[in-house]
């Protein structure tokens, strides 16, 4: 026998799940299908860093939306506001945060431009070769290893189902909708929603449309316990570094270090050559983090498309298709984006605009 | 041009040394690493600088002639060095390792990994109490520095091991207070047969029993310690009697002791080659899960060997005749003529019979987590008990991976190796699924903890390879 | 009484003994021993506290995996079991 859904969404990280959640509470009846557990992928892998400072310019209002929902989700997902220094140790890179941070503050973002003194009284551990540096009030982190537990509470409470260990392999059509084809019985849906995260590209395919979606392989870094070292997150004005140390005394350390692999092969590798510098670079802006052991470094895959924004609206040439993915920062804007997505596919116009997957990516999308 | 090994060998234990040994004979250069300071493995765990004199045992006199024959081999070796990473590049293999605070790398052609066995542990109310070590854990101690882990121990777990540990802690004049095993005198009786193949063996053991029982030390025979009692240190264990499918009967025993030397068997180390991208199985009879390779050490990917204990529990003398047979596996790769040995293999064959019949008295018998109370700490590294891990699995965790996120059971210092097996279990139990199905989480590297200091080293800030920024 | 397996405790010999500290507190071990064994020796079984419920645990495994018996030494975790005495040596824990 097999079942009929309003929608159902092909996978189940964060923008599969927030979306589900304000499908259902529009009155819509969803399915959430992930190949592995939910929030198993890029959302429960990454840094969760959620930093203004990081976020692209056009992206900054989904971004600020976003804060507001992880203030909301707070304990239950480990949301910690801390605020968060941007440090720059050259003249280039003094260069580079000025600029960014500028526009980024023009867009929105509460972020300062503080002295070196002020870093220092504030985080004294820090290294003392600080050239320039931002702050932003807003900063903070959560914690993205309890987003499957998480969401998994949220849509037992809105009996949302879902299925684990259900890869879609693939999609037909039938007179009402879409026939999703998994190892166990088909799934039956009037509309889909694709969130397959790093793994669109072949979920698409499925439907006979070509995304160009790449696929960045980010290195995440964390120690045993330390004793209270730093209270906020820090970053690097390149972007190649977030840091911050939890409740619990371990420091996470990210910043987009490449391994190696692809998101076909499933398998993602730690390479020695990009894990080095990056924790060089974090024990230089913290010197004490030196003493720290390393417990694991892990990889995760970070979707984009050429012009490295959001895909989220209708799926090009299928109707009552929809594909929602490839944000950059996606741990921080998803819960809100998925919202917007929600609210589009309910037919409520979004209070903010999506992002047409059916654009020219050649150009820059302005 | 950096230094390119034909052959690096990854632990010098029975299997990896005399992989090196026989590699030592050919023309190949070949290198031999291992965490600990000396060649020797688990079984044969050299002593301390501290030790001058002491009387010699089977172990140790196996132990230095291994390390006699490295010596006069001219093997080379690295000892006291840790291995944390392995990675492919393009057509090498390269080890990351860990030595006297400094990070380092090795270009190899090819890799022979042997890296053991660690213990399993069944978690009981106060396993964690210090003076609890484990059994296997016990025998380092005698081995390495001829210590006894209290006054009064009482010795249990599984297989011949709980009967050895006993016997060495009377050899070194300490007092047993009980030998514990779920293992009944049937059990031993059904595996008297594939015993046979090594008399001299069984005889050993036999002798270990007989001592016991003159000295009128306790032996339960099919019971378990059920808790462990102290605050700081321990003070006594209670024992239960356990029915046939392993679960406890009424009516406990008290014992005093102020040491516990606890084990449940052996499980293969498959951290190096899960992160070499050789896949693992399931297989109970050996141990649990195992890398997946031939008997004659070869796997799916190229250039890489798996060797004695790390592919599947069999004992030592079967890890030794396997690093034979596979060092040759691995001479074939690398281009050099090495036939293989057909009455090796038939020494090997006949050997991994006994050990497999060590390993099935080792494997603890049916519902291993059954002795764990609610409030049992299941995850040493995060103080996690029985209940917080149910509650997250009956929340709809129902992968190791997915018990690890929400609760971090295998996030701790210990990456998993004490609590996985448990976990695996719990979930199982709960779901009603074959244990089989239930993968270790994804493996991560380092294998071992790393200081970020030894990674990052000295180095100039401008020499950092950065990348181009993401785009504004 | 028949002992099938004989007493050696009085035929080993040891390193001279050396002093070292644990958290400040004065201990005396042989030189070269094992750190692990050499607390265990002195009665030192608790070497740090458990996150979480603060518990007391000790050395368990001996073989560098468990982390249990992590100590610090210059300010760098360590494992006990993993380490040797040396004079001298000034040992701290995280109890
Ligand atoms: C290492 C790393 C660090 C990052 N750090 C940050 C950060 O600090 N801050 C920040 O804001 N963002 C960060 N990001 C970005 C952020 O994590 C992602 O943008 C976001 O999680 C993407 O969510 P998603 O739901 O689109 O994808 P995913 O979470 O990857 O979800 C996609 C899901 O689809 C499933 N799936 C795939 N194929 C199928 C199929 N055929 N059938 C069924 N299911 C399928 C997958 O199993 C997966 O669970 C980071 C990303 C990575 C990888
Ligand atoms: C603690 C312990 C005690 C044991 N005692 C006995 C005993 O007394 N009698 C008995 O019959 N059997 C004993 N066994 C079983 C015994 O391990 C095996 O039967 C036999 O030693 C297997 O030989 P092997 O060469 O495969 O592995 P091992 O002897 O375990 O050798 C593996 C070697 O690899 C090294 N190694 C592992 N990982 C790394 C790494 N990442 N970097 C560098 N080096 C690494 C280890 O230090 C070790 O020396 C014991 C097992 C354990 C875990
Ligand atoms: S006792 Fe386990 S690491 Fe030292």
């Amino acid at each position: 026998m097999s079942e009929n859904h309003d929608i159902a969404i092909i996978g189940g990280g964060i923008m599969g799940c927030a979306a589900a959640l304000r499908l259902a509470s529009g009155g819509m009846a969803p399915i959430v299908l992930d190949r592995g557990d939910l929030g198993q992928g890029a959302s429960g892998v990454n840094a969760g860093t959620l930093s203004l400072q990081i976020k692209r310019v056009r992206l900054m209002p989904y971004a600020l939306k976003g804060h507001e929902e992880w203030a909301r989700m707070g304990d239950a997902v480990g949301f910690r506001r801390t605020g968060g220094y941007t440090l720059a140790f050259t003249e280039r890179e003094a260069e580079l945060l000025t600029e960014r941070q500028t526009l980024k503050a023009e867009a929105g973002a509460p972020i300062e431009f503080v002295t070196n003194n002020q870093v220092l009284s504030a985080e004294p551990n820090l290294t003392r070769r600080v050239l320039a540096a931002s702050y932003c009030h807003e900063d903070g982190y959560a914690n993205s290893s309890l987003t499957g537990q998480y969401y998994r509470g949220r849509l037992r409470e809105a009996s949302v189902p879902y299925r684990e260990r259900c890869a879609v392999t693939s999609i037909t059509r039938d007179t009402q909708g879409f026939v999703l084809h998994t190892g166990g019985p088909p799934i039956k849906a009037r509309r889909i929603l694709l969130a397959a995260g790093a793994w669109l590209k072949p979920v698409a395919a499925m439907l006979g449309v070509d995304l160009p979606v790449n696929a960045r392989i980010n290195t995440v870094s964390v120690t045993e316990r330390m004793p209270p070292l730093f209270a906020t997150v820090i970053g690097h004005a390149t972007g190649l570094l977030t840091m911050k140390q939890k409740g619990n005394g371990t420091i996470l350390i990210g910043g987009g270090w490449q391994g190696r692999g692809t998101p076909q092969e499933g398998r993602g590798e730690v390479i020695a050559d990009s894990l080095i510098p990056n924790l060089s670079l974090a024990q230089f802006a913290l010197p004490k983090l030196g003493q720290a052991r390393v417990l694991r470094s892990w990889t995760g895959f970070e979707a984009n498309v050429p012009d490295f924004y959001p895909l989220a609206g209708e799926l090009p040439g299928v109707p009552d298709a929809f594909v929602l993915g490839c944000v950059r920062g996606g741990y921080t804007i998803g819960p809100y984006i998925g919202r917007l997505m929600g609210d589009f596919i309910l037919g409520h116009s979004p209070e903010m605009p999506l992002f047409n997957p059916g654009r020219d990516f050649e150009k820059d999308a302005t | 041009m950096r230094d390119i090994v034909d052959i690096s060998i990854v632990g010098a234990g029975p299997a990896g040394a005399t992989a090196a040994l026989v590699v030592g004979q050919t023309e190949c250069r070949s290198l031999l690493i291992d965490e600990q300071r000396q060649a020797g493995g688990q079984v044969w765990r050299a002593k301390d600088r501290s030790i001058l004199s002491a009387p010699a045992t089977p172990e140790s006199r196996s132990g230095d002639n291994l390390r006699e024959r490295l010596a006069a081999s001219g093997v080379s070796q690295m000892t006291d060095t840790r291995v944390w990473q392995i990675e492919r590049q393009g057509e090498h293999w390269v080890i990351h390792t860990l030595r006297n605070g400094t990070a380092g790398r090795l270009y190899s052609r090819a890799v022979i990994l042997a890296t053991g066995a660690r213990e399993e542990a069944q978690p009981v109310r106060g396993w964690t109490t210090p003076g609890v070590i484990g059994l296997a854990g016990a025998t380092a101690l005698f081995k390495q520095s001829i210590r006894l882990p209290g006054r009064a121990s009482v010795v249990a777990g599984t297989g011949p091991l709980v009967f050895f540990v006993a016997s060495e802690i009377r050899r070194l004049g300490g007092t047993v207070a009980a030998v514990v095993t779920p293992n009944t005198r049937a059990d031993w009786l059904a595996r008297l047969p594939s015993m046979m193949a090594r008399p001299d063996l069984l005889w050993r053991g036999g002798r270990w029993v007989a001592d016991l029982m003159l000295a009128s030390v306790p032996i339960y025979w099919g019971h378990a310690v059920k808790s462990v009692s102290g605050d700081d240190r321990v003070i006594g264990v209670t024992l239960c009697r356990l029915a046939t499918d392993g679960t406890p009967l009424p009516g406990d025993i008290g014992i005093a002791a102020d040491s516990v030397c606890l084990g449940g068997g052996l499980a293969p180390s498959i951290e190096a080659a899960q992160l070499a991208g050789v896949a693992v199985r399931y297989r109970p009879d050996l141990g649990g899960w195992v890398s997946e390779a031939e008997s004659d050490g070869s796997t799916a990917r190229e250039g890489l060997f798996l060797a004695g204990d790390s592919c599947g529990i069999r004992g030592a003398v079967a890890a030794e005749l396997h690093g034979q047979i596979v060092a040759r596996t691995a001479l074939r790769h690398i281009g050099q003529a090495s036939a293989s040995d057909p009455a090796l293999e038939r020494a090997y064959r006949r050997a991994s019979r006994f050990g497999e019949a060590m390993t099935a008295l080792s494997v603890l018998r049916a519902d291993p987590i059954g002795l764990a109370t609610p409030d049992t700490v299941v995850c040493r590294c995060e103080s996690l008990t029985r209940r917080a891990i149910e509650d997250e699995i009956e929340s709809g965790a129902v992968s190791s991976n997915a018990v690890k996120s929400g609760q971090r059971a295998g996030m701790g210092p210990c990456g998993g190796k004490y609590c996985q097996s448990s976990v695996a279990r719990l979930i199982a139990l709960q779901e009603n699924r074959a244990l089989s199905e239930i993968a270790p989480p994804t493996p991560r590297p380092p294998i071992r903890p790393v200081p970020v200091s030894a990674l990052a080293g000295d180095f100039d800030y401008g020499d950092l390879p950065m990348p181009k920024p993401a785009p504004l | 009484m028949i002992r099938l397996v004989p007493d050696h405790s009085a035929r080993i010999q040891r390193s001279e003994k050396v002093p070292f500290t644990f958290d400040g507190v004065a201990l005396m071990g042989c030189a070269d021993e094992n750190l692990a064994a050499a607390l265990m020796q002195a009665g030192v079984l608790h070497l740090r506290n458990a996150p979480g419920d603060g518990a007391p645990r000790g050395a368990f495994c001996m073989m560098g995996l468990c982390q249990e018996c992590v100590v610090f030494v210059d300010g760098q975790s360590v494992e006990s079991c993993r380490l040797t005495v040396s004079p001298g040596l000034a040992v701290k824990s995280r109890r």
